[in-house]
């Protein structure tokens, strides 16, 4: 008797003639996150088997197999002989001894002298026998146990099954390019659109000598998180220094942000078309500060001119954004003290809805093009 | 580079480290084992815990107990010593003890803070005023490891057993040992140091305390350090500390003047225009402290960092208010500005006059281009 892992997923059904396609996509992604992991991957009838590996190995991969994107649910099984005294001794592992249950078989061999209901009938007879305080439940049961008879000669019996994450393969839905500061929004954003196949890079912006070198840290820590559900992830990050003290030497103080957020969005995007990603992702959620008002959308937004700004978390509350920060294991990082984002340059009242004709009055006072060139001279890419 | 945060740690003492050698090469033996190869080196511990303990206290009436760290070494006494009622100490405290105390909190025991001189020296009235027959632990950290502040622990501690002679009194003496002349009084029952401040390596901590001093079991295990804080010594870095000691202690009163000098040298080419003294005139030549008016100090750091300046900074770039600030500086009487912008400089007996000048003009130009950026 050994473990197999079986791997379902869902979505990807509805694909049709694409199935293949995504399915070597998801095979991959499973390849990626097993990496170091000895086993075999076989394909087989809409499932994923993992088989081969050593038992000891079976929980981590599991743990790890729970962030890959497009796995709607698996199962750790036992392998054994199909005859019926075997299928009980695998059956009595993954039973419990107390609730409702029912037995759930399905026959691949349709040569097998006992039908799946026989099956089913049988094994559930023989548990009951030996666990006195279950009880069968065949609508509404706690749990069920599975038989898989397989043309092999071998048979399948798991017990529980593991809800996987959900969502598309990454790697089905082109490339990204997120916007990541070092707050909590914005890894929640990225992690939402990967969950849709999307790969997904970030560009990080920061103003050293203003800001501390644990503030990069702190991102790169938040993108490692990410790329373990986004698959390989690459970080860049570009100096906004230069622009900020420009901006205070030569603008109203109540810009300050506005005038910021246009030369971030615009270096984002001319990034974005360098790197071939297809959109801009932000954590932007409508009117949580005064720079995400609709009117500071309008200014940033209108600098973009080729690409989408996908904005996955527009209308979330506070509350929802942090329980998926929390979920998704990046809310511990986005809380360190760190700023991100020098705070020295910033002014006591931000201007809340800032007008497109001051805007566009107080950015003729920079050589915007110039500022973003040499912003470009401080880019530096980390790969995960 | 220029290394300039000598209080942080030091620069590893070559000849040290080639003389203690080896005890990672050849003699690499558990000191607790039998044969003769490993009993040997019992005997190099007790050498090195003798020349280690007698340059600063009277060998008859201290023992040397060998810790992990400074930090350590504040935490077995403090939680070894303090008893319900009340355990006073300073505001001027490094955080190994000032974090400590405020944990007794939880434990049964009120803590009390005794407030600070200007320079970061503790106001010694008020900290006899706060003893009481209550009063089970006082602790004074002897050079104050942000304004370089010297604490007269000696006179202290007698003040202190006059009031209440069945106190322990224990002081931190991390930035003190192998840097400025002391010889522990009776009445001081303990005092912490630790090895990488003086050319030693991390790791390596020490206990100083009066033999009559029974403390309870701070690591249990094979009963290594008379059974009150087992583990397998680490004995390289014990003979590094020894050997570096050495160095250090001979000559200490050299060093002490020649880096008082430095110090003064540094302060007066500083552009009194933009920066403002922290440090008392008194405190150790080995630290200097001042602060950028208006500027905030992490900055600076970053940038001297880029200039090959490597300096120490008491604030940070945190969003949170509360971490922001040094507690110590503020409680000198400083306000959030000041305590903002400021720098520490510390020097090692290998710090150069050139390194100084060098330094002094670096600062300058870097205080003065950000005041500009920020105008």
């Amino acid at each position: 008797m050994r473990k197999v892992i079986i791997i379902r997923y869902g979505e990807l059904f509805l694909k049709g003639k694409n199935r293949n396609y995504f399915e070597t996509i998801f095979a991959n992604n499973i390849k990626t996150a097993l990496e170091g992991i000895e086993y075999t991957l076989v394909k087989r009838g809409g499932r994923i088997y993992l088989r081969d590996f050593d038992d000891m190995d079976a929980e981590e991969m599991v743990e790890r197999l729970k962030k890959v994107f497009g796995l709607h649910s698996m199962s750790v099984a036992f392998e054994t002989a199909n005859d019926m005294s075997s299928i009980f001794e695998a059956a009595k592992l993954v039973c419990k001894e107390e609730g409702t249950f029912k037995v759930e078989a399905h026959r691949g061999d349709k040569r097998y002298p006992k039908t799946s209901v026989e099956v089913a009938k049988e094994l559930g007879g023989m548990l009951l026998s030996v666990y006195r305080k279950l009880k069968v439940d065949v609508h509404t049961p706690s749990f069920t146990v599975g038989v898989d008879i397989r043309e092999d000669g071998t048979a399948l019996i798991f017990g529980e099954s593991t809800e996987g994450a959900g969502g598309m393969p990454v790697g089905t839905a082109g490339k990204g390019l997120l916007l990541i500061s070092g707050g909590i929004d914005s890894p929640v954003a990225g992690h939402m659109i990967a969950k849709r196949g999307m790969r997904v890079e970030c560009l990080h912006f920061h103003s050293y000598p203003y800001t501390n070198m644990q503030a990069k840290e702190k991102v790169v820590d938040l993108a490692t998180v990410l790329s373990g559900y986004s698959g390989v992830t690459q970080l860049y990050t570009v100096s906004v220094t230069h622009i900020q003290e420009e901006i205070h030497a030569k603008c109203r103080p109540d810009f300050m942000i506005t005038l910021l957020r246009r030369f971030m969005y615009r270096i984002a995007e001319r990034h974005a078309l360098r790197i071939g990603a297809q959109c801009l992702i932000t954590g932007e959620s409508l009117g949580q500060v005064a720079s995400q008002t609709i009117e500071g959308m309008t200014s940033s937004n209108s600098v973009v001119e080729k690409l989408p700004v996908l904005r996955p978390l527009v209308g979330f509350d506070k509350n929802e954004i942090i329980d998926r920060a929390v979920k998704m294991g990046t809310y511990d990082i986005s809380i360190l003290p760190y700023e991100d984002c020098c705070t020295v340059f910033l002014p006591d009242f931000p201007a809340i809805r800032p007008k497109l004709k001051d805007i566009l009055a107080e950015e003729k006072k920079l050589d915007v093009e110039g500022l973003i060139e040499e912003a470009f001279t401080t880019l530096e890419k980390i790969t995960f | 580079m220029i290394y300039l945060d000598n209080a942080a740690t030091t620069k590893p003492c070559e000849r040290a480290l080639s003389r203690a050698g080896e005890f990672l090469t050849e003699n690499y033996f558990n000191p607790s084992a039998m044969y003769r190869e490993g009993f040997a080196l019992q005997g190099e511990l007790k050498k090195a815990r003798s020349s280690l303990l007698s340059y600063v206290a009277d060998p008859t009436a201290f023992e040397w107990i060998f810790t992990s760290c400074g930090t350590e070494a504040d935490n077995q006494i403090i939680f070894g010593a303090a008893r319900r009622g009340n355990a006073v100490t300073t505001a001027g405290e490094h955080s190994a003890v000032h974090a400590s105390f405020l944990e007794l909190r939880n434990r049964g025991v009120e803590p009390r803070f005794a407030p600070l001189n200007r320079d970061g020296s503790v106001n010694v009235e008020e900290l006899l005023r706060l003893v009481d027959e209550k009063t089970t632990l006082v602790s004074v950290i002897h050079v104050n490891n942000e304004t370089g502040a010297v604490n007269d622990i000696n006179a202290i501690a007698k003040a202190v057993k006059a009031i209440n002679p069945r106190v322990l009194f224990h002081s931190d003496g991390v930035q003190a040992y192998g840097k400025v002349p002391i010889r522990l009084a009776k009445e001081v029952d303990a005092y912490s140091v630790s090895a990488h401040k003086i050319g030693g390596l991390k790791g390596v901590g020490g206990l100083i305390k009066r033999k009559t001093l029974q403390l309870p079991v701070f690591i249990y295990g094979g009963g290594q350090e008379g059974g009150k804080r087992s583990g397998t010594e680490n004995l390289f870095g014990i003979k590094v500390f020894e050997y570096a000691a050495e160095e250090k202690f001979a000559t200490l009163k050299a060093d002490y003047a020649r880096l008082r000098e430095y110090r003064e040298q540094l302060w007066g080419l500083l552009d009194k225009e933009l920066f403002v003294l922290i440090s008392g005139q008194n405190g150790t030549p080995y630290i200097l402290s001042v602060s950028a008016k208006g500027l905030r100090g992490e900055i600076l750091l970053h940038m001297a960092n880029d200039q090959g300046l490597l300096i120490g900074t008491g604030s940070a770039c945190s969003s949170n208010a509360k971490n922001r600030y040094s507690r110590v500086i503020l409680a000198c009487g400083h306000d959030e500005k000041t305590a903002d912008g400021v720098l520490r400089l510390s020097f090692s007996p290998a710090t150069t006059e050139e390194e100084v000048v060098k330094a002094a003009s670096a600062l300058n130009s870097i205080a003065r281009e950000l005041t500009k950026r920020m105008a």
